[in-house]
């Protein structure tokens, strides 16, 4: 496995070593490194200035212990180093863009790519937490047993849907993954009761004892695979599969969730020849919802009956 | 360490030089009650310097929503905070107002060099007390815009009764429109390793020598205002440069005269007035009654300096906005807010009048003068009598050169009965 570093995340790593005010590298090393750097200004030629930078910063880089930082973890992970072609640090700007990828390509083959923000060099500690939650997500996704797959199919969800999924998605994986790490005597950013926090707001809609039983189970589950995670992530209440008038179910007629059912027994005469004509083997046992009871009502008004 | 005399504390203070100043210093005014937020002076500024590869996170000119909001973000609340804790409780206002040398009594805590001595490692000790911003805190320059100060903690969803009505409101904000000051005692300058940093003699600009900087960021530690920025394409600090071409004279549109920067001749507000201001040799403003920018600080007292406490003796001032509480107020702009804000809410006839400068014309104006005009309107503001006469300002740039000739009652022009885009 390659280790590949992004110019601009060595350069403000070093800097930030370089900037410690207090347990810092020692003054001498300091200015060492800015003499160094400060030849490198009489380089005309952009392209050959900037290799020299980046060549001289990850002489620091590695110097400082940094690279160091960043490879103990890694080591952890011994997938990581069998099956990745690459392991890319970039520089992200904002929380948010922080995490790891995986990239697959027909000529870099696997390359994992993690982005963080230089400023979590300033405490070792919680980058140590960061990357082993982030190099266990990678190696959940280079694990045959996890069965990952980037493309999540959701058919017939809309995008609101997806997004809700996605989220869910990646807090039942986080808790999976704290899980072990935790099993393995591994310190987490995330504990037990903040990921139970969060794990309760989003699946709010179950009773506790569901909510405890499911959250256990990831908890200790040491092989969890991502057909598991998806499924209760996409459709945590099992509404798929039905048709019956449940709260949030999907119409048996528009196919859109609804907590509106509309009571399908009392409709007139006409509304259900309206209904069956456009939807034959639709029983008033299946319910509809509102807005579509409101249309059938209108075309069943406006068309005739057949005698 | 040097003693240098700091008209703004009112006291001398220690600075890493002794004090040497420009001939004339470039200084400004901002008028943040008329400030819309509307950033025309960012993009003014943008378009004109920072467009480029590797400056994409570069404003020198940027316009925040206090209280909350802050390129980078909470720059002033940080460095209050470090300054709080190396000097507990001492960061006070002291002693009577002397005209010029002491114009807001004596500042008894301590400056950003001053408080620096404390604060020694064991690389030795910085030369201002200062931070380098995390990227975090560079990567939105805009956050929390027009968010107004909260309601009463555990009454969020009440409304203040009476809340809205002046001369201080409950709920708040402002825009604060922010170029480098260009300091008489700049920070930045003190800490560079490299003194690739001066400050201008002609006009007391303060810039970077692009070839000499290395790129050790301790300007950008040590600036209070957090106006130096990094670039990560050439690997050398950048600054605001005072658009010093166009104050030079050099810009075609001046016809030879010295100019008002972009941002300030950009601003759709008119909230902004720009100028060179003549020295003495401690650094005081030398008086020139009629420099509408001496006027407008020395005189009618309404413009300040942004957190002279700082120490750095900034050459930006602004006119404090008068709806927001004062304590605040004080904390940005020292003891002068309470009478700045009188004033400025009661204006007498010649302040009215040198109002209109700002913004009337691009070019700079070094004297004005004041022809006397009929009363045209009277009435009573908060019990107090208030009268505007149509008095005419006319003002001159350096040579004599007439720039411009206002009125204080807005011009009215009614158009003819036809004309060409009649429907």
């Amino acid at each position: 496995m390659q280790l590949r570093y992004a110019d601009d995340f060595v350069e403000g790593a070093v800097f930030i070593c370089a900037n410690r005010r207090r347990c810092g590298p020692p003054p001498l090393q300091i200015r060492r490194f800015h003499l160094a750097r400060e030849k490198l200004y009489s380089i005309l030629d952009p392209d050959a200035r900037n290799t020299a930078f980046f060549n001289l910063q990850l002489e620091w880089f590695r110097e400082w212990g940094l690279e160091k930082m960043l490879v103990g973890p890694a080591d952890e992970f011994p997938l990581l180093r069998r099956m990745l072609n690459a392991l890319v640090f970039r520089r992200a700007r904002i929380q948010r863009d922080e995490g790891a990828e995986l990239y697959v390509g027909p000529e870099n083959g696997r390359s994992g790519v993690v982005a963080l923000r230089i400023e979590r060099f300033d405490r070792p500690d919680e980058l140590a937490c960061f990357l082993r939650h982030e190099f266990a997500h990678v190696n959940d996704m280079l694990d045959p047993a996890f069965g990952y797959s980037p493309e999540v199919h959701l058919p017939g969800r809309n995008a609101a849907q997806q997004r809700l999924t996605r989220e869910r998605y990646r807090l039942l994986w986080d808790i999976a993954i704290d899980g072990r790490l935790t099993a393995a005597s591994r310190a987490t950013l995330g504990g037990r009761e903040q990921h139970r926090v969060a794990f309760d707001h989003v699946f709010g809609f179950w009773p506790e004892s569901r909510r405890n039983e499911v959250f256990d189970a990831l908890w200790v589950d040491r092989q969890p695979r991502h057909a598991d995670l998806l499924a209760i992530a996409s459709d945590p209440r099992g509404l798929d599969s039905t048709h019956e008038p449940v709260p949030g179910a999907a119409c048996p007629l528009c196919g859109f969730a609804t907590f509106a059912w509309a009571g399908a027994h009392g409709l007139s005469a006409p509304t259900r020849a309206a209904i069956c004509a456009e939807f034959p083997h639709w029983a008033p046992d299946q319910g509809a919802c509102r807005r579509c009871v409101e249309i059938y009502r209108i075309v069943g008004a406006r068309t005739p009956l057949a005698v | 360490m040097s003693a240098v005399y700091n008209w703004q504390l009112g006291r001398e203070m220690e600075y890493p030089y002794d004090g040497a100043f420009p001939d004339r210093q470039f200084a400004f005014v901002f008028n943040i009650n008329r400030c819309i937020g509307c950033q025309s002076c960012t993009m003014a500024c943008k378009s004109t310097w920072t467009f480029s590869k590797g400056q994409e996170y570069m404003w020198w000119n940027n316009v925040e929503t206090k209280p909350y909001g802050g390129y980078p973000q909470h720059w002033d609340v940080k460095l209050l905070q470090l300054l709080e804790q190396l000097n507990p409780g001492g960061q006070t206002w002291n002693g009577a107002p002397q005209a010029l040398k002491a114009p807001y009594g004596q500042f008894k805590g301590q400056t950003v060099f001053e408080a620096a001595l404390k604060n020694v490692s064991a690389e030795g000790a910085q030369q201002a007390l200062g931070y380098l911003p995390t990227d975090e805190e560079w990567a939105a320059p805009n956050r929390y815009e027009d968010n107004p100060t909260g309601a009463e903690k555990g009454q969020k969803s009440r409304y203040f009764a009476g809340g809205e009505s002046l001369p201080q409101h409950k709920t708040w904000f402002f825009y604060l429109a922010r170029i480098c000051n260009h300091c008489s005692y700049p920070a930045c300058l003190a800490a560079c390793p490299r003194n690739a940093i001066y400050k201008r003699p002609e006009d007391g600009i303060v810039l970077v020598d692009q070839e000499r900087c290395r790129g050790y960021r301790k300007c950008m530690e040590a600036c209070p205002y957090k106006k130096t920025l990094y670039r990560g394409t050439t690997r050398v600090t950048e600054k605001c440069i005072g658009c010093f071409p166009r104050v030079e004279g050099r810009d075609p549109a001046g016809g030879g005269l010295p100019m008002q920067t972009r941002c300030m001749a950009a601003c759709v507000g008119h909230i902004r007035l720009q100028g060179l201001v003549q020295l003495n040799q401690d650094g005081t403003w030398k008086e020139d009654r009629y420099n509408p920018l001496y006027y407008l600080v020395h005189v009618a007292k309404v413009a300040l300096p942004l957190y002279p406490q700082f120490g750095t003796e900034p050459n930006g001032y602004y006119i404090p906005p008068r709806w927001v509480p004062r304590p605040y107020l004080r904390q940005m702009f020292g003891p002068g807010v309470d009478g700045a804000i009188e004033r400025y809410a009661n204006p007498d006839r010649e302040l009215l009048a040198v109002l209109q400068l700002f913004g009337k014309e691009q070019r700079i104006c070094s004297r004005y003068e004041i022809k006397e005009g009929p009363k045209i309107f009277e009435t009573e503001v908060r019990g107090k009598r208030f009268a505007m006469y149509n008095d005419t300002i006319v003002g001159y740039a350096h040579d004599g050169t007439k720039v411009v000739e206002t009125t204080v009652e807005e011009p009215v022009h009614i158009r003819p009965d036809k004309h060409a885009n009649s429907i």
